[in-house]
Parts: C-alpha cells; sequence; structure tokens
C-alpha cells in the first residue's frame, strides 16, 4: 500500500468511523440507561434515510432539512416506544426479550418500507454529490465530510446534554445505579423513555447522513447492525464513550483493510474484534468500572 | 423458643418502651402492622411495628431473612405493603411512591455502594438535592455536609468510584442529607468494610444524629450498631420481637447468645 492511499484510506476510515460513533453512541444509549438490546436501531437508521430521500424528492430542498421533522419524530416514537412497549417486559428477562420485540419491530419497518417504498434501491443525487475537496493530496467526498461534520456535531450535543444539563446528569445516574437514582428522586421511568427518545433521535440523524452517500433499500439494516453491535461491545456495553473510541479505530481498521482485502472481507474485522472481546475482555476495553456491572 | 425468649425479655422490652420518647415528642416515622413480601412469594414481614422518635437511632437487627432491609425498603417506597401503614411526621403515606416519601422527608441509603462511580464526588453530592430547585437551599445544603463530612470537601472533584468503600459510603450520606430529610435510612453502611471504616462510619451515624437528623439503621454487626444506637429492635420472621434502650438489648445475657454472637457487654 502506497502512502498516498493508506492516508486517503486513513481519512475515509474517520469519517465512516465518525458515523459509526454516532450510531453506536444511541445504541449503548438503551442498553446502558434501560439493558434493552436495540436490534431496531438500524432499521429505524434507514426509515430516517428514506424519509430524508422522500423529503428531497418532493420538496427538492436538501436532504437536511428534513432533520427539523426527523428528530422531533423519532425522539417522540423513541420516548413512546420505552413507555407502551419495552417497559411492558418484565424486568428479569427484560435484555433476552428486548432483542426479540426489537426483531420484530426492525422486521416491521422493513416491511413497511417494501410495501410503501418498494425493494428498489434508491439514491439521492445532489448538486454536491459527487464533489470532492483535495487536502494534503488526499481527496474527500464532500458528502462524506457533510456526514461526519453532522455526526460530530450531534455526539457533541449528545456529550452536552449528558455532562451538562440537569437531565443528562439524571440519565447518566440511573444507566450507573438506577436504585440510588431512584431513592434520590429521579424518576427514572421517565427518564428510561426520554433516553430512549435521544438514542432514536441519533438514528434520525445517522439515517440522514447516510441517505447523503449511500444507496438505500428496506433489508440494508442488516448490514448495519452487526457492526453497530460488535463496537459497543468492544467499546464496553453502556459506555458512550468507549463506543466513540472502538467506532474510530474499528472504521479506519475496515477501511484500511478494503484496499488488501475487499469491501467483504473489511467487514469481518468488526466480528473478529468482538470475538477477541469476548473471549479476553468481555467487559469491553473502554468501558471503566460500569461495563463490569453488565 | 421465642415465646420462651420473648416472656423472659418481656420486661425489657417494657423499660425499652418507656426509655422512647412520650406523647410529646410524637415519632418521625412510624410503621405499624405492616405486612409486605416480594412477588407471589410468602410474606417477609408480617405485621411489624417500629417507630423513630425526632433525634435518635434507631436500629434494627435479627438473623438473616428476618426482613430488616424489607424495613427499610416499604418505609422508602421501593416496596408497596400489602398491609398496614406508614406515617412520616404525622402523614399517612402508605404505597406511595420513592419521590414522594422523599419529599416526605425520607432519605434511604440503599445497601452496598450506592455512589454513582461514574460521576465525580461533586456530582453524586449534588444529585442529592435533585428535587430542590432553590439554588441557596442547594448551596446551605452542601456547605453543611462539606461541613459535617469534610473528606467529601476534599475529594469533591474526585471519581467517585475511585473512593475506598469507607469513603463512598460517606459520599452517600452526605448525598442523603441533601433534601433536609427528617430521617435517614441506612441499609448495613458497614458492609464490605474493614473495622477502621466501620468505626467511622458509625461514628457518622452519630454526627448525623447529633446534627438534628434521625436515623433508621439496619445492621448485620448487631453489637456496633447496638453502640451507636439510642433504641434497639430485635427482628425475626418480620415482626420486632424484642423494643428497648440499646445498652439495655447490648447487656442482655440471652440476646447476646441468640443474636450479638458473644456474651454480653458490660454496661457501666
Amino acid at each position: 500500500m502506497t502512502g498516498a492511499l493508506f492516508a486517503q484510506s486513513l481519512v475515509l476510515g474517520v469519517l465512516l468511523g465518525g458515523l459509526y460513533a454516532l450510531l453506536a453512541a444511541g445504541l449503548t444509549l438503551y442498553f446502558g440507561v434501560m439493558r434493552v438490546v436495540m436490534i431496531a436501531h438500524s432499521a429505524f437508521l434507514i426509515l430516517a434515510a428514506y424519509l430524508a430521500w422522500y423529503f428531497h424528492e418532493r420538496t427538492g430542498i436538501d436532504p437536511l432539512l428534513s432533520l427539523v421533522v426527523t428528530v422531533p419524530l423519532f425522539f417522540v416514537v423513541g420516548y413512546g416506544m420505552q413507555r407502551f412497549l419495552v417497559s411492558r417486559l418484565r424486568p428479569i428477562t427484560l435484555t433476552t426479550m428486548s432483542v426479540l420485540l426489537t426483531f420484530a419491530v426492525a422486521l416491521t419497518i422493513e416491511g413497511l418500507l417494501g410495501f410503501v417504498w418498494t425493494g428498489t434501491q434508491r439514491r439521492i443525487q445532489l448538486g454536491y454529490s459527487g464533489t470532492s475537496i483535495e487536502v494534503a493530496g488526499v481527496s474527500i467526498a464532500v458528502v462524506k465530510l457533510v456526514a461526519f461534520g453532522l455526526a460530530a456535531l450531534s455526539l457533541g450535543a449528545l456529550y452536552l446534554i449528558l455532562r451538562r444539563t440537569s437531565f443528562g446528569r439524571a440519565l447518566r445516574a440511573t444507566t450507573q445505579h438506577p436504585e440510588a437514582a431512584r431513592l434520590i428522586g429521579i424518576d427514572t421511568d421517565r427518564v428510561a423513555g426520554l433516553g430512549f427518545g435521544l438514542g432514536l433521535a441519533t438514528a434520525a440523524v445517522g439515517g440522514t447522513a447516510l441517505a447523503l452517500d449511500y444507496t438505500i433499500y428496506p433489508s440494508l439494516h442488516w448490514h448495519w447492525i452487526g457492526p453497530l453491535m460488535a463496537i459497543i461491545v468492544v467499546g464496553g456495553l453502556g459506555s458512550i464513550p468507549g463506543a466513540a473510541i472502538a467506532a474510530l479505530l474499528l472504521g479506519v481498521a475496515a477501511s484500511l483493510l478494503q484496499v488488501p482485502l475487499g469491501t467483504t472481507w473489511a467487514q469481518t474485522v468488526f466480528y473478529l474484534a468482538l470475538f477477541v472481546t469476548l473471549m479476553i475482555r468481555p467487559q469491553g476495553f473502554f468501558g471503566g468500572r460500569l461495563a463490569q456491572r453488565f | 423458643m421465642e415465646s420462651e425468649l420473648e416472656s423472659e425479655l418481656a420486661p425489657q422490652a417494657t423499660a425499652g418502651q418507656a426509655a422512647e420518647p412520650g406523647p410529646a415528642a410524637e415519632p418521625l416515622l412510624r410503621l405499624t402492622d405492616v405486612q409486605a413480601g416480594y412477588g407471589r412469594a410468602a410474606l417477609v414481614l408480617r405485621g411489624l411495628s417500629v417507630t423513630v422518635a425526632p433525634g435518635s437511632v434507631v436500629c434494627l437487627v435479627g438473623p438473616n431473612g428476618a426482613g430488616k432491609s424489607t424495613v427499610l425498603k416499604v418505609a422508602s417506597g421501593l416496596l408497596k405493603p400489602r398491609a398496614g401503614q406508614v406515617v412520616v411526621d404525622g402523614v399517612d403515606v402508605t404505597g406511595r411512591s420513592p419521590q414522594q416519601l422523599l419529599a416526605a422527608g425520607l432519605s434511604h441509603v440503599p445497601q452496598g455502594h450506592s455512589v454513582f462511580p461514574e460521576m465525580t464526588v461533586a456530582e453524586n453530592v449534588l444529585l442529592g438535592a435533585y428535587t430542590v430547585r432553590d439554588r441557596s437551599e442547594v448551596e446551605a445544603r452542601t456547605d453543611f455536609v462539606t461541613e459535617l463530612f469534610p473528606l467529601v470537601g476534599e475529594r469533591w472533584s474526585a471519581l467517585a468510584g475511585a473512593l475506598s468503600g469507607g469513603q463512598q459510603k460517606q459520599v452517600e450520606f452526605a448525598r442523603s442529607l441533601m433534601v433536609r430529610p427528617k430521617v435517614v435510612l441506612l441499609d448495613e453502611p458497614s458492609m464490605g468494610l474493614d473495622p477502621k471504616a466501620t468505626a467511622v462510619v458509625f461514628e457518622q451515624v452519630r454526627r448525623m444524629r447529633d446534627a438534628g437528623t434521625a436515623v433508621l439503621l439496619v445492621e448485620q454487626n448487631a453489637r456496633r450498631a447496638l453502640e451507636s444506637a439510642d433504641v434497639g429492635c430485635v427482628l425475626d420472621l418480620g415482626r420486632v420481637h424484642i423494643t428497648g434502650p440499646a445498652p439495655d438489648l447490648l447487656a442482655d445475657p440471652r440476646l447476646a447468645q441468640l443474636y450479638l454472637g458473644g456474651r454480653p457487654k458490660e454496661v457501666s
């Protein structure tokens, strides 16, 4: 691999890793707060991508503007999903049953997407779709930069919400010790609902970013959920910083491996990392002591 | 066996009740004939009654499975009683949520470590005032708890999970006092601590009492807990079998043999 090719792959890997980081942050948020394995996260991601595509098709306006609708919409749907579906699962089997429940939701979304928009592949064509900028000999597609910027902004916003707001502190407290959180007056059920909404809102942002650069079709979510699950296990279940670090590292690794191995085999790096993690450090590499409690 | 024990200790029980505050001092917390259990399983508490007077430390001791921790869970709203009554400062709060009971004046420090380990000591303590909207009150309470527990102020910016077990317990105590509670419920505060840290924890229980907060304490380390308490209650099979001044319970030979693991303490 030449130096230029390496640099190109590295930059693409960082950009892809940023998107993975946002999506994995949402996924690990569900698990951290509610011990829910949200298989439907990537299905909502593809739904958001479809909504962005449809918005652009109907209005001709930049799909980024669809976020004004999809982010609050997904937040409300997430809140409702937690309060009316997930919270009805028995606590003792919550994690296991949430896999089945959200698997069913994922299949339903996939079916509805196929029913409404058929299985035809869709792609957004924008004025800047084919445009690239060159920095130090590395060519970067503008859509990838926009997607990365969107992911970075959202992660920054998520960080600020979790660190600087009263709700964020309540959410983190609920994640770290639910019973103690209840005993200091936090309405943990409401916090769980809002946390679920926040997680799904990240899917709305991620889906829109995805729609800028990817061809979409209803079953595309299966392609995403495996790597995302691997990322949150490697990062340490429930740890958002852990998920972000693992996402960036694995995104870069997958991108670098694409050159010698090809796109399909490069994806195996996620599963390889998953196996290695489960064998030598099941609590994940970046989750700290919190992850050890799961 | 139980009835024999009860009859033998009856005079002490009477003495214990006499030592409790009279009618002028209305209890801050009163549990009356409480029955409670988990799910469909058998009852853990079978008609338990206990009171906590202002400015006192009441200690519940008894064998494993007696229902000690369940009493605190019922009092703080984590477990709804199937029968009976919970009254806080004259107000019936039976069956209310933990949030409502916190507002009524009950603050519960659960068993084991309950700090938020990935948050700083400051965040932990200030979260204790999560339901308090008045900033000046939060500042006043922060000053109060950092004065009562100097270590909390010294380790203000440290990660709570990085503190030792005894230090974490101090953070939990400080957090529980941020809402100006009437009664603090402490569930086995010495669990997992070495003797030195245990001594510090019980010293701080007394300091909480001296600072004006009543304490309902549950402990496995019965002898140590009774040494710090004003009133002791011996639980067995979900009921209070004996109530009395803690020094009297410590001095009783039968009680020492059955529940305190050895000879009675000599009371001067």
